[in-house]
């Protein structure tokens, strides 16, 4: 279990968070959801031990999170990956780095989950489509079993009806690995739709933080149903009378 | 008077990235060029641009990002300038505080550079000066897809309004079925560089007959809210 409690972080004099206290369950999804500047990324790279907290504590089963070597599922599928490799080498390289020893035929059990050939593996990023890079990110991310992955803007490079897909094969995947997600987005729909729980950062600090339904349903400060009714008149989430 | 182009089609490298396609776009009307990455809905949506322009129409176009309307080293009021000059208007001539009223970038300071603007203000003065004139088309490329939801939504709302009672018509160009749903009457589906379907917003999202226009159709929204 991811556990945040009172996170500050500072960057420079200003203050990027505060006051952030949430839990985030095994197996479990927490969308992190808010406009530009809110802290989102910044979260991410707390969490990730790339920022220290100036005050609080990240925990994971009460452990620094550096112990669970959480993984990360960048926004840019292709510039995630060394654009002179292929992406079998870049895939493989923190395994090697780290000495882990895969399952037999973890590699290929994985490929079969996010419908990628094998074979695909052998181009260099450039040599595949935006989707297919993406979910050769999301392989190397879960390649060696994090308990945790983080997602920060999985979808924003897709076009619509991949990101639904992608969407799918990663829930698809978190109900068979059991790995914990915390997902940034700044789509509310792919946030109500996949996330058990949902946050709302805004600037800096945690406007609400809701089950994902209820969320969507009855948000409760205005600022959180501009943000409901801007994902309605965007259609990304539809409205039925 | 009602725009036509026939038969346009694209090819590079050898490669036809559009295969011949017609059209004929009304007065007023509102269109939605949709498809998946790659599918050629760009492709069409330029080459549309460029025959028109040749055949003598006014089009305006919006690209996805300000960034690529604006010149960082120069204020907004030398692009407002430049916009009105390359329509042969005097300085001052547009209607701006019309405009800018309108889509809610009254505030915005013109002696800054497009960087000392909000993004989402950005684009809404691209749309500004594209409207300069009253072009006879305002071609939209992903117009959101730069900017946060509420921005966005806002900037679709204000769009909207601008163009109510004004004869321009409106391609919007998106992979988003979703968003191109709520704004258009009428939608072109694009897969493999080719026009496969095409048919008022209604029957395309009830009764999509084309494998392609059944994956935008199906995946239009994340889910359902009862609201």
């Amino acid at each position: 279990m991811l556990t945040i409690s009172e996170l500050m972080v500072k960057r420079g004099p200003r203050v990027t968070l505060a006051d952030i206290s949430f839990t985030l369950p095994a197996g479990k999804t927490l969308a992190v959801v808010g406009e530009s500047g809110a802290g989102k990324s910044t979260l991410i790279a707390a969490i990730l031990g790339l920022l220290k907290p100036s005050f609080g504590e990240i925990a994971w089963n009460g452990a620094p999170t550096r112990d669970a070597s959480p993984a990360l599922v960048m926004q840019e599928p292709r510039a995630a990956f060394n654009p002179t490799m292929t992406l079998h080498r870049s895939i493989m390289e923190p395994v090697v780095a780290q000495n882990i020893n895969l399952a037999v035929g973890r590699l290929e059990r994985l490929c079969a989950g996010l419908e990628l050939p094998l074979d695909l593996l052998d181009r260099r990023p450039d040599q595949v489509s935006i989707g297919q890079a993406q979910r050769a990110g999301i392989l190397r991310a879960l390649l060696a079993s994090p308990p945790l992955v983080l997602f920060d803007e999985p979808l924003s490079a897709l076009d619509a009806v991949t990101q639904k897909h992608t969407a799918r094969l990663i829930a698809d995947l978190q109900a068979e690995e059991g790995f914990s997600a915390l997902i940034v987005t700044h789509d509310l729909g792919y946030a109500v739709a996949h996330g058990d729980q949902i946050a709302v950062l805004n600037a800096g600090r945690i406007e609400e933080i809701a089950d994902a339904q209820d969320f969507a349903l009855n948000p409760q400060s205005e600022y959180c149903r501009t943000l409901r009714d801007a994902a309605i008149a965007l259609g990304a989430l539809g409205a039925v009378a | 008077m009602t725009l036509t182009v026939t038969g346009l089609s694209a090819t590079r490298s050898g490669r036809t990235i559009l295969h011949p396609t017609s059209l004929d776009i009304n007065p007023r009307e509102r269109i939605g060029i949709v498809g998946a990455s790659g599918s050629g809905k760009s492709t069409l949506g330029h080459a549309l641009i460029d025959d028109l322009r040749q055949q003598g129409h006014s089009v305006a176009h919006v690209p996805q990002s300000p960034d690529e309307a604006l010149d960082p080293l120069r204020s907004m009021a030398f692009h407002w300038r430049e916009a009105e000059e390359a329509l042969g208007l005097h300085a001052g001539q547009a209607d701006r505080d019309g405009l800018f009223r309108a889509l809610k970038i009254e505030g915005g300071d013109l002696r800054k550079r497009p960087w000392g603007w909000s993004r989402g203000m950005q684009q809404r003065f691209v749309i500004a000066m594209a409207l300069i004139g009253a072009p006879d088309l305002i071609a939209l490329d992903e117009p959101t897809s730069a900017l946060d939801p509420v921005v966005a939504a806002a900037t679709m709302e204000l769009l909207s309004g601008v163009l109510d009672g004004k004869n321009t018509a409106m391609v919007l160009i998106t992979h988003d079925l979703g968003l191109a749903a709520l704004r258009v009457d009428r939608l072109l589906v694009m897969e493999a560089a080719r026009l496969v379907e095409q048919g008022a917003t209604e029957d395309i999202l009830e009764r999509p007959e084309t494998q392609a226009a059944q994956a935008l159709s199906a995946h239009r929204n994340w889910m359902a809210l009862p609201c």
